[in-house]
């Protein structure tokens, strides 16, 4: 695969098994489809919640500081935090402003960075602190074999370069999508989403008591029944669908910070979600 | 604009507890559609139509937005590369330039050494990034003497600066999703290269228009480089596309996919850069390639 070639086309090409061949080309996607490797199989993937669990304050995060703590000792831990109520509230006056859905999502990076430093400094006795984005992704391996965990703002480095949503203008991709990703990109062990609901239930259960816990669903099922609200980004489906190496997630309530470990453990402790069978493979 | 006075927005340094933070907020927002986005939940259908009725303003609406093709252009080096180069420089007072530079052989090269080893989407459109930033260097020293800048996307605060001093300014092509890049849904090569970056800088920049400059005319019923019979198509909508079903298409499918939802560039041109003043005349607004829209 070193020698160049200047072919009849015009073109100067470098041989290679993809030479010539069109990126978008449906046969040639489907050759690229082989087994891939992990980065980080030991390490696991928390995504803390924004609004569910650091906008809640003292007596939500001091336990759950302490059940991460805890996790710590054993295990490896990349923690994503959401950005809470500040992104809400910088999104509605983008929005009053007419500003579009690229700014917003780079604007929002900014309240889970803020998110993380109030949880890295909470870490810090134990030797975990927030890693600024910009080395984040290219120095996670070094952090993770040098320190007991990190924590990073759950976006994905998105920014302007956002999708558009099917509807309106919020980012479809936020912390939950961004924590998703890296879980899969580097192949770690488990991928937790912590909330303050028991998991995914049938109806919203703060608009109607009594609503039934589903306690295991895969992502087929998800979509077959149309939830009209879920606990977790919607973009997350499509995710986890696509996964290749974090085929399921648990959400685990915050509140009962007990089971952030015994999810990490393979407990099912909240709602567990599988990755469904993707068609097209 | 017209002036009003707006309620203040105060976010409480420090509070006793955070119900009474929220209720800070919340009183001091600007409207009904605030407070919802404060409360409700973003996964709501409903509320999330609601956050698409304020009128979107357009960030850049004199730029155009040009993708210059790695593969089917700047690989083909100076033959290719410096008429284009002039023509250019022939708009730079005519025109509002961002230029975009796409990957091509080597990042072919590199995804194919990369699948081999096992590596995933996310570390293949690093690779791809750093092919498509070569490219983007190379013409910025073509174009340096003409004091046009190349930008990376940390730089981009900077683009309407060099768009107004110099009327032009080079990026890379890849959007900068790295390690957060999402898998296909067939095979392992990032789905989101740099037509698809291109195209997300016209849209959120809300650009007067977005030319792929390629080294085919447009759009054919098939690839024409193995299918001398294709058939050229010089206009078709997102959705007549997609009924089609080709096996191969001009741009990334994820450049069509989101055109459906874009709220400001509902079409795009692919040219052939190779003949010499085509570029010109897409900037003029003049149909001579292939014309996608979105309805």
């Amino acid at each position: 695969m070193s020698d160049s070639t200047e072919n009849r086309d015009g073109r100067h090409h470098v041989e290679s098994m993809l030479m010539r061949e069109s990126l978008v080309d449906r046969e040639v996607q489907r050759s690229t489809e082989t087994p891939v490797y992990r980065m980080l199989p030991e390490a696991h993937v928390i995504k803390v919640g924004g609004r569910s669990v650091m906008d809640a304050g003292r007596a939500v995060v001091y336990p759950v500081v302490e059940a991460l703590a805890d996790c710590l000792k054993t295990k490896k831990l990349i923690i994503g935090t959401g950005g809470g109520v500040r992104s809400r509230h910088v999104f509605s006056i983008g929005i009053d402003l007419g500003l579009p859905t690229g700014v917003l999502a780079q604007l929002a990076v900014a309240d889970s960075l803020g998110n993380a430093h109030i949880l890295g400094t909470l870490l810090a006795p134990y030797g975990v602190v927030a890693i600024p984005p910009e080395i984040f992704g290219h120095l996670l391996p070094l952090f993770i074999a040098s320190a007991p965990g990190v924590v990073f703002n759950g976006d994905p480095p998105y920014s302007l370069w956002e999708h558009l949503p099917e509807s309106g203008r919020i980012p479809p991709h936020r912390s939950d999508a961004g924590s998703f990703l890296l879980a899969e990109c580097f192949g770690c062990k488990t991928f937790t989403l912590v909330k303050d609901v028991d998991g995914l239930y049938e109806r919203d259960p703060r608009e109607h008591a009594g609503a039934g816990l589903i306690r295991e669903i895969d992502t087929a099922e998800l979509r077959r029944r149309g939830f009209e609200s879920l606990p977790f980004e919607r973009i997350l489906i499509d995710l986890l669908e696509n996964a290749r190496l974090v085929r399921s997630i648990q959400i685990v309530n915050g509140r009962h910070p007990e089971r952030i470990k015994a999810a990490l453990e393979g407990e099912h402790v909240g709602t567990i979600i599988h990755a469904g069978q993707n068609r097209e493979r | 604009m017209e002036a009003h006075p707006l309620p203040r927005v105060v976010l409480t340094a420090i509070v006793p507890n955070q119900s009474a933070a929220h209720k800070e907020m919340e009183t001091n927002l600007l409207t009904e559609l605030g407070k919802s986005l404060l409360t409700g939940s973003l996964e709501d259908g409903r509320l999330m139509a609601q956050t698409g009725e304020p009128p979107a303003v357009q960030i850049l609406p004199e730029a155009n937005v040009i993708k210059v093709g790695g593969q089917s252009f700047i690989d083909r080096g100076r033959v290719a590369v410096f008429p284009l180069i002039e023509e250019i420089v022939e708009n730079l007072r005519r025109h509002k330039m961002i230029i975009g530079t796409g990957a091509g052989t080597r990042a072919r090269h590199a995804y194919s050494v990369g699948l081999d080893l096992g590596l995933p989407t996310g570390v293949l459109s690093v690779l791809g990034t750093f092919v498509s930033m070569q490219n983007a260097r190379m013409l910025n020293y073509l174009l340096a003497k003409h004091g046009i800048p190349f930008i990376e996307p940390a730089q981009f605060a900077q683009l309407p600066h060099y768009l107004a001093e110099r009327g032009a300014c080079i990026f890379f092509g890849m959007p900068p999703y790295i390690y957060w890049h999402t898998n296909p849904s067939v095979g392992r090569i990032p789905p989101h290269r740099t037509d698809t970056g291109s195209y997300l800088v016209s849209e959120v920049f809300g650009a007067r228009s977005m030319i792929f400059v390629k080294d085919e005319r447009g759009l054919y019923t098939a690839d024409p480089k193995k299918e001398p019979g294709a058939k050229f198509i010089p206009r078709i909508t997102v959705g007549e596309l997609e009924e089609l079903d080709l096996q191969d298409v001009v741009v990334e499918r994820s450049v069509i996919e989101l055109m459906k939802n874009a709220t400001h560039r509902r079409s795009i041109q692919i040219i052939n850069g190779l003949e010499r003043g085509n570029l010109t005349k897409a900037l003029d607004g003049e149909h001579v390639g292939t014309i996608i829209t979105s309805d």
